[in-house]
């Protein structure tokens, strides 16, 4: 075992520093104050809402090019309908459904339930019990499709970003083959850059959930020969259905 | 790991005329390479945001006490338990007893270079633990019980016929042919696997001072696997990995994932802060974070070598090198090949048993040019190289068995050069000498064969015979004859 003070001083030593701050970097988002981070996010969601209509049709195009199956739906109703075509179309006959505010909007289970899909859907409360997790796990990796919303998503790279805070489970949108997931009119970011610093707010008001998991269509891999292979661990196939 | 880079020009001769591997090593260069330069031409402020990026990183390894402590800080108020160590066997233990006490049965991998660094799987298996690599590429290697060729594509050199004979086993020696039918084999293969493993190791591609986040960039999915099913995380990270701030993330996922495979994002980042909170339905119990020195302290004693640090491991480098192109992965003989691990390796593990691989180099620059923190690799293989040659090294105490490696007659060659090359006069009677010398043994102009221990220069180009007259003097002339022109009055149509 090497203890954290020596470890640090040994780095110390060698850098010829001493124990003190250093003034930060201009260049890092370190040297961003917080009330001018506060006041930036703020600059974000409203640039968001006003340009809510020109990115989600970048996402469309970007989401596409990433491999999701990419769906418009103009209404909830649209949306909910276009949720259980897509299980349809990829025979998906069990699914389980992550907690999100869309589906109090969108009765995606109602759909569902038309199309005959069998659904378990994940309360906001968590699973407090180890076997009530393993029996979810189990269930995960059993079933055909995952369903989630999507807490944010990129027009830039064709992203969606999950956070645990909607009542979210990590496998539902990563151990069923096929995902499909709803992202809303004006959760659209233009870039990375705006996603991190509504990150970093999160931060500052100390409400950075446990986790945050960005997917960009389905899991893919390149390490045969170099050849492109699209569905590997995760997903073999994803769906995004933007609504608006 | 053993480092084995003293075999370098055995593996690398091996390499090079093995016409499976050359093809295999093209697939590096047409892939990933014009990957990267398409990113590189249509990503805005591209050139800006890789000085940008080699700032922050200039700034944190140069105050990397400071951010160490911070990081470390945040992640125990996230829950989550930070273990240093020194070198890679301390890293090594501490993973196996944390398995051996928590009653761990299998642990999945996601691709970690650090536990490359550790040997884990080879460690794990001893105390009886079951180690499954996850990464397609890695989990083919460990069937294999080989080193990752490529710190991207860790099976690059694998063809497929060779990867269909190493998956049929675990399968009940079922055969399948096809690329993307064996991708399906090992999806089934690893599915039942991910559930029932008791621990996931995986690496660090950046860790966040200001938050304790670590981030998780993978193509495959087995990232969020390993830290999503098992009950514990465990990642491993070198102590250079940290950057300052959540907001630096978009800039460094932008520049690592377009420089490494071409691609505008991975299909899966991971930001990771701490444990499964107890509202949640699934993720670890448990989050422990191991941070290696593991001869990083050396780089870092060395301001000569301290940018080496800056590293984000993307590949990038190896992709862009023509020597690795064709002496490929395993020449290098440990985790990093390429110019990366040419300076790494040598100064990570010492200089005497990696000498030749600050020399495995054209010194082209190409290198340097792909980095996306434009790290300055062949001003450190030049360093090495002298550190070799003259057995100093920097900050580092001597290592005088490293000591003039080519011997007393390469000794004698550079003095007299050193002579020729030190006034107008001697440069210009050398030129003069040696177009007398080799004249006798030329043909039309070139010289088909050097003589003795110059031969090997000749062996697969001539050598061009020394002009009768020299630039200068011709120059001179020209220089003249247009002055003469220019006086009697040439101006026409003036």
């Amino acid at each position: 075992m090497t203890d954290r003070g020596a470890f640090l001083r040994a780095v110390r030593v060698v850098l010829d520093r001493r124990d003190e701050a250093p003034s930060v970097a201009p260049e890092t988002g370190l040297s961003v104050g917080r009330d001018e981070l506060l006041a930036e996010a703020e600059r974000v969601r409203a640039e968001a809402a006003r340009r809510a209509g020109p990115l989600l049709d970048a996402l469309a195009e970007s989401a596409a090019k990433n491999a999701w199956k990419v769906v418009r739906a103009r209404t909830n109703e649209d949306a909910a309908e276009a949720v259980a075509a897509a299980c349809r179309s990829a025979g998906a006959k069990s699914v389980v459904r992550s907690d999100h505010n869309v589906f109090t909007r969108s009765p995606v289970d109602r759909a569902l339930a038309a199309t005959g899909v069998q659904v378990t859907v994940l309360g906001r409360g968590g699973t407090a019990s180890d076997a009530g997790r393993g029996r979810l796990k189990a269930e995960a990796f059993a079933v055909d499709a995952g369903i989630t919303g999507a807490d944010y998503a990129i027009a830039e790279t064709g992203t969606i970003a999950l956070h645990p805070r909607a009542g979210l489970s990590r496998l539902v949108s990563l151990a069923p083959p096929v995902h499909i997931a709803v992202v809303e009119r004006g959760s659209v970011l233009p870039s990375l850059d705006e996603l991190f610093v509504l990150e970093r707010e999160s931060l500052l008001r100390g409400e950075l959930p446990s986790y945050m998991n960005l997917i960009s269509g389905p899991s893919r891999t390149g390490d045969i020969e170099a050849t492109i292979v699209q569905g590997i661990h995760g997903p073999l196939e994803t769906h995004l259905v933007l609504v608006g | 790991m053993e480092v084995k880079s003293g075999e370098f020009r055995k593996v690398a001769a091996a390499t090079m005329t093995d016409p499976r591997l050359q093809e295999a090593l093209d697939g590096v260069y047409t892939g990933f390479y014009k990957g990267r330069i398409v990113q590189a031409l249509t990503t805005d402020r591209w050139e800006e945001q890789r000085e940008q990026g080699r700032a922050i990183k200039a700034h944190v390894i140069e105050n990397l006490d400071y951010y160490l402590g911070m990081f470390t800080e945040n992640v125990e108020k996230n829950g989550g338990h930070v273990y240093f160590a020194a070198n890679a066997a301390e890293a090594a233990r501490y993973v196996v007893d944390l398995a051996k006490s928590r009653g761990v049965k299998t642990v999945i991998k996601s691709k970690s270079m650090v536990s490359e660094e550790m040997g884990l799987n080879n460690v794990l298996e001893a105390a009886g633990v079951e180690p499954v690599e996850t990464d397609l590429g890695e989990y083919i290697i460990q069937l294999a019980r080989e080193a990752p060729y490529h710190i991207i594509a860790p099976a690059i050199h694998k063809s497929k016929e060779q990867v269909a004979d190493l998956l049929a086993p675990q399968s009940g020696g079922q055969k399948v042919e096809e690329i993307a039918a064996l991708t399906r084999q090992a999806r089934e293969q690893l599915r039942p696997v991910f559930q029932r493993a008791d621990m996931g190791v995986t690496g660090v591609n950046f860790a966040v001072a200001e938050s304790g986040s670590v981030v998780i960039v993978t193509n495959e999915g087995n990232g969020r696997m390993a830290t999503s099913a098992p009950r514990i995380h465990m990642a491993c990270m070198g102590m250079e990995k940290v950057i300052p701030s959540v907001r630096d993330l978009a800039l460094f996922l932008r520049i690592l994932i377009r420089s490494a495979t071409g691609q505008r994002i991975s299909n899966y980042v991971s930001m990771i802060n701490g444990p499964r909170r107890p509202d949640e339905h699934d993720g670890p119990d448990e989050f422990h974070l191991v941070i290696v020195d593991n001869g990083r302290l050396r780089l870092l004693a060395d301001p000569a070598l301290r940018e080496a640090l800056y590293c984000i491991r993307c590949g990038a480098c190896m992709n862009a090198c023509p020597v690795y192109r064709k002496v490929g992965g395993h020449s290098y003989g440990w985790v990093y090949p390429g110019p990366i691990g040419a300076v790494v390796t040598p100064a990570m593990t010492g200089l005497k048993q990696a000498k030749d691989l600050p020399f495995a180099s054209s010194l082209c620059g190409a290198c340097r040019e792909a980095c996306p923190v434009k790290i300055d690799l062949p001003r450190m293989l030049l360093e090495l190289r002298s550190q070799a040659v003259e057995g100093t090294a920097g900050n580092i105490k001597h290592q005088p068995e490293a000591r003039n490696p080519e011997g007393p007659a390469e000794r004698l060659v550079w003095r007299a050069w050193r002579f020729g090359m030190g006034g107008r006069m001697r440069f210009d009677l050398g030129a003069r000498l040696a177009r007398v010398a080799l004249l006798p043994v030329a043909r039309r102009g070139w010289l088909k064969k050097a003589p003795g221990p110059a031969s090997g220069w000749t062996t697969s180009r001539d050598f061009p015979l020394p002009a009768a007259r020299s630039f200068r003097s011709r120059f001179k002339r020209v220089k003249r004859a247009a002055a003469r022109e220019r006086t009697m009055g040439g101006g026409h149509g003036a």
